[in-house]
């Protein structure tokens, strides 16, 4: 029933009342898990920008083996070892429940391979290729970690504005309407009880006057 | 004919050639004015050298690092073809399996491409016509559509009788390393039997190319060793190449050591130590490293699964090549004048492509010059 067809009536009122509870015991339900969420976010932050440092050492680091295996094998040779490869690498997704958010977890599959799992012949190349190939597979495998962590945190942001802006609905909109919901069906209810009181009073009067 | 134990003329010819041709290559002054300079003004240098005309040719086509790396390629090619219209008949199998190993990159290159279908243009970009497969062969097996055909197609080929094996199977996971590994062990093989045939200089250059084994050999026992997880017995048998000074299973017993005296007893029977410790001599400036310090530096490596230090790698090319160059010195119409050429050629070429390629990266010059071999 919404507010406005609510009567000022006992039960209109046990209505209110009930309603009020509710929506507090909402507003503080919801206000515990936003903070639980803020504290997972901070965690899940500082987790993140530390990922993030280790993804940028590392792309340098991949960035430098390509150099030198490119210096010294030629970009026609790190083509050729590159070419040879047979399995691509991939990731899987599963999910993992914090507050009822659904935050990605990305599991990789066949990044990190040994040598001869990577498909070029070991006597065709040299310890550079292998430099270069261990490098993008540790970055590779590093974009899957922070990919895992920043999606996480755009989820959890997400489901921290959303859940912030229940509970400024339910701080600055819901209770306080109850509330006024409630002040006005008790002063209309004791208004009528007044005017009882006086018509009361008024028809005593009356029967005294004729008796 | 020539009678036994005197030197053919066309072999004192062709002798006389290559060291002609050899004090043509780069110098080391050469290499340090390069050093200084930018990438269009090494494209300039190298431009007006007159052995270097394929610079011009291709500059509509490519630019910056890119153009000296494909003109040094193309050259490289036209220098080793070159070559082998030189050679003296006697000579002529040698070289040519000598320079086989061109052609098995490029054949592995076309079986990938054929089989992963990459675009043709990006597979024709990647071969050296610098073996004894020529450019219209390389073109037709680009040409085939599928990895049988182009097995079929290389019947003629010295080292087919290895490929045969692999119609059934070609193009199953693991299957091309396994057979470029196969090609490799083949093409050593080859030439270890054709070196010794008894040709003049045969003899050093037997150690030099069993020695040359050992060092592949070791390095790729650290690289495997490099994996988080050991490799079986199998594979180590399928990597190392037999025909070596130091026999395969000694290299069996390095990989299964666990203790430090285990190690270095083992590896101090090897002759890469006093080579590595020379090496590490020269490239750290430290006259006191002995041979124990280089077996201690290897076992550092091997127990931390680390692989072998490139600079280290290049100072012990240094050597070699410069061992071969005493060698062809000392034996002057044999075949070591040719092979000492045909090596150095090869490390121009690298060393143009790692001064190139290092500047486009912006690496500083002393580090690019590490990996120079000069």
């Amino acid at each position: 029933m919404p507010s406005s067809e609510i009567k000022p009536t006992r039960s209109g009122l046990l209505i209110v009342r009930r309603r009020m509870a509710l929506a507090e015991r909402i507003h503080r339900i919801l206000k515990m898990k936003l903070d639980g969420m803020m504290l997972e976010l901070i965690k899940l932050t500082d987790q993140a920008v530390h990922e993030r440092r280790v993804l940028e050492e590392r792309f340098a680091r991949a960035r430098e083996m390509a150099a030198i295996a490119t210096m010294m094998e030629g970009a026609t040779g790190v083509l050729l070892a590159a070419l040879s490869v047979e399995i691509t690498p991939t990731y899987t997704i599963d999910h993992r429940n914090i507050f009822g958010v659904r935050l990605p977890t990305l599991e990789p599959v066949m990044v990190k391979k040994t040598l001869i799992q990577r498909g070029y012949g070991i006597l065709a190349t040299s310890s550079v290729i292998d430099d270069a190939a261990d490098a993008y597979e540790e970055l590779i495998s590093q974009v899957i970690t922070s990919a895992e962590l920043e999606g996480g945190i755009v989820q959890l942001l997400d489901d921290i504005e959303r859940t912030r802006r229940r509970v400024n609905a339910l701080e600055f909109k819901v209770i306080p309407e109850l509330t006024d919901l409630r002040r006005l069906i008790e002063y209309r209810r004791d208004e009528m009880e007044r005017q009882d009181a006086v018509r009361l009073r008024r028809i005593k009067k009356i029967k005294a006057r004729r008796g | 004919m020539t009678l036994p134990g005197l030197i053919s003329p066309s072999c004192i010819y062709a002798c006389t050639r290559f060291r002609i041709r050899r004090t043509k290559l780069l110098s080391r002054e050469d290499y340090r004015r390069i050093m200084k300079m930018g990438i269009p003004g090494i494209i300039t240098y190298v431009g007006r050298r007159e052995d270097y005309q394929e610079i011009m040719e291709l500059t509509p086509d490519y630019s910056g690092a890119r153009l000296v790396e494909e003109a040094a390629n193309r050259n490289l090619a036209r220098s080793f073809r070159h070559a082998m219209s030189i050679v003296p008949r006697d000579l002529h199998t040698l070289a040519g399996e000598y320079l086989a190993r061109w052609d098995i990159a490029n054949i592995m290159a076309i079986l990938r491409g054929t089989f992963f279908d990459i675009p043709r243009e990006q597979v024709r970009d990647l071969l050296v016509p610098a073996g004894e497969l020529d450019r219209s062969l390389l073109d037709h097996l680009l040409s085939l559509t599928t990895c049988h055909e182009a097995l079929d197609a290389l019947e003629g080929w010295r080292l087919y009788p290895v490929l045969r094996g692999y119609h059934r199977t070609c193009g199953e996971p693991g299957v091309f390393a396994r057979m470029e590994n196969d090609l490799y062990m083949s093409y050593y093989a080859g030439l270890l039997g054709l070196v010794a045939s008894g040709y003049s200089g045969c003899k050093e250059l037997f150690t030099y190319l069993r020695f040359e084994i050992d060092i592949t050999n070791m390095k790729n026992l650290l690289r495997l060793r490099c994996g988080e997880e050991g490799c079986e017995i199998a594979t180590i048998d399928q990597t190392m190449i037999p025909g070596g000074r130091i026999p395969v299973d000694l290299f069996r017993r390095l990989y299964h050591s666990r203790t430090e005296e285990e190690f270095t007893s083992i590896f101090l029977q090897t002759d890469i130590v006093p080579i590595l410790a020379r090496a590490v001599r020269e490239l750290r400036q430290e006259p006191s490293f002995s041979s124990n310090d280089a077996a201690e530096l290897v076992w550092q490596r091997w127990h931390k699964h680390l692989l072998p230090v490139h600079e280290i790698e290049i100072a012990i090319t240094r050597i070699r090549l410069g061992e071969l160059e005493g060698l062809s010195r000392r034996y002057p119409f044999s075949l070591l004048p040719m092979l000492a050429y045909l090596e150095r050629k090869r490390y121009e070429v690298a060393n143009l492509r790692a001064i190139a390629r290092g500047k486009a990266f912006d690496l500083p010059s002393e580090r690019i010059w590490q990996y120079i071999v000069i």
